[in-house]
């Protein structure tokens, strides 16, 4: 079988540098995908308009670079600083209404699986905390209730960061904002405790500060994701601008916030069968090791 | 004027393993290994200086990155 990705032999001299680049040098098809590409392999995201030092778009590259199978992948976006992202990534992608991205997802995937019925076709829904817990709350839940077999990426900010800095459900309690000087007065949305109870059989809360972490965990959730059911990743990704730092002090905010007994200490919950699923993945690929290393000596 | 990283070259750690300045860029593409160098280069026109990859070095007080003026 010949590569999946690759060129029309008429378009080759018409196409741009960096198309050519992505399929010559691109990770996909690659198995063993993961943050260490970075630097040598063209990565799948290119020229984005964030602001400079933007946490968010290191979360992307992190989350672009550790997708398992990106030439059959289906993202779905929504509203927001990462719709200005999607355009510039290299994987098929779907921009939803505010709000609407697990609604969107769940029919397609559920046509993918019509449509190619002997491909394994990963849907990754990406948005941010306003379209996933305040305006879409309601499509994320039931997809989550209907066991609806993809994953949901929550950027976290803590607040609509996009439109000048309003309250959203997943802000702190007692945050000033820009454009909301009262200060919040209720409790953080405990999203992934719900989502925990809602069914999601992966769920983690996480900053964009290690790359190793979010490999391993955005790998583990695609996968439970194919054979499993819903899983659910928020990862924190401060607006610079909204909570009032420089453009070089993203990454300290991050780290700060996931130290011990702060809101981003990393957490992980992972159902029972979630587990046996990872445990004969870790089987297997102990087996794979042991006969490679077998074959060889 | 127009701030944008620059790599030390005898000051880089690459062949010793660091990728804390690749790893943490939030550009795509912007800083890329020199495998036959070993060494970090600036990808300029990608660069859009927010000074993440000096912080990351200085931290690990390997100070190979400063920013200058384009």
């Amino acid at each position: 079988m010949g590569k999946k990705i690759q060129i029309n032999k008429e378009f080759v001299d018409i196409m741009p540098q960096d198309y050519l680049d992505l399929v010559d040098n691109g990770t996909y098809e690659s198995p063993n995908r993961g943050w260490k590409d970075f630097g040598t392999a063209t990565e799948l995201i290119a020229e984005h308009s964030l602001c400079a030092g933007c946490p968010e778009s290191i979360a992307f590259r992190h989350i672009m670079a550790s997708i398992p199978n990106p030439e059959d992948t289906v993202m779905v976006g929504s509203t927001g600083c990462t719709s200005l992202v999607f355009p510039m990534i290299a994987v098929h992608n779907i921009h939803s209404l505010f709000g609407n991205q697990n609604a969107i997802a769940t029919g397609l995937k559920r046509a993918l699986a019509v449509r190619f019925p002997d491909r394994v076709k990963d849907v990754i829904v990406l948005a941010g905390d306003g379209a996933t817990v305040d305006i879409g709350l309601d499509m994320t839940l039931q997809s989550w209730f209907r066991k609806e077999r993809f994953t949901t990426i929550c950027f976290d900010n803590e607040l609509y960061a996009n439109t000048g800095g309003q309250e959203s459900g997943l802000m702190q309690k007692g945050f000033l904002a820009k454009m909301a000087p009262v200060g919040k007065k209720f409790e953080k949305v405990r999203l992934p405790e719900i989502a925990r109870e809602s069914g999601c059989d992966y769920v983690a809360i996480m900053t964009a500060s290690k790359p190793s972490l979010v490999e391993k965990v955005i790998k583990q959730a695609v996968l439970i994701a194919r054979e499993v059911g819903p899983t659910y990743i928020q990862i924190y990704t401060p607006c610079i601008l909204e909570i009032g730092k420089q453009s070089m002090e993203g990454l300290q905010e991050m780290r700060t916030s996931e130290a011990p007994g702060e809101r981003f200490k990393f957490r992980e919950f992972i159902s029972p069968e979630a587990q046996s699923f990872l445990d004969g993945l870790a089987e297997k690929k102990k087996a794979e090791k042991l006969a490679a290393t077998g074959a060889t000596s | 004027m127009y701030n944008v990283a620059e790599v030390n070259a005898e000051e880089c750690v690459a062949q010793k393993g660091c990728r804390l300045c690749i790893m943490y860029c939030p550009e795509a593409n912007c800083i890329q290994m020199d495998t036959t160098k070993m060494v970090a280069t600036i990808v300029e026109s990608r660069c859009k200086g927010c000074e993440l990859c000096v912080v990351v070095c200085d931290a690990a007080k390997h100070n190979a990155i400063k920013m200058v003026a384009r």
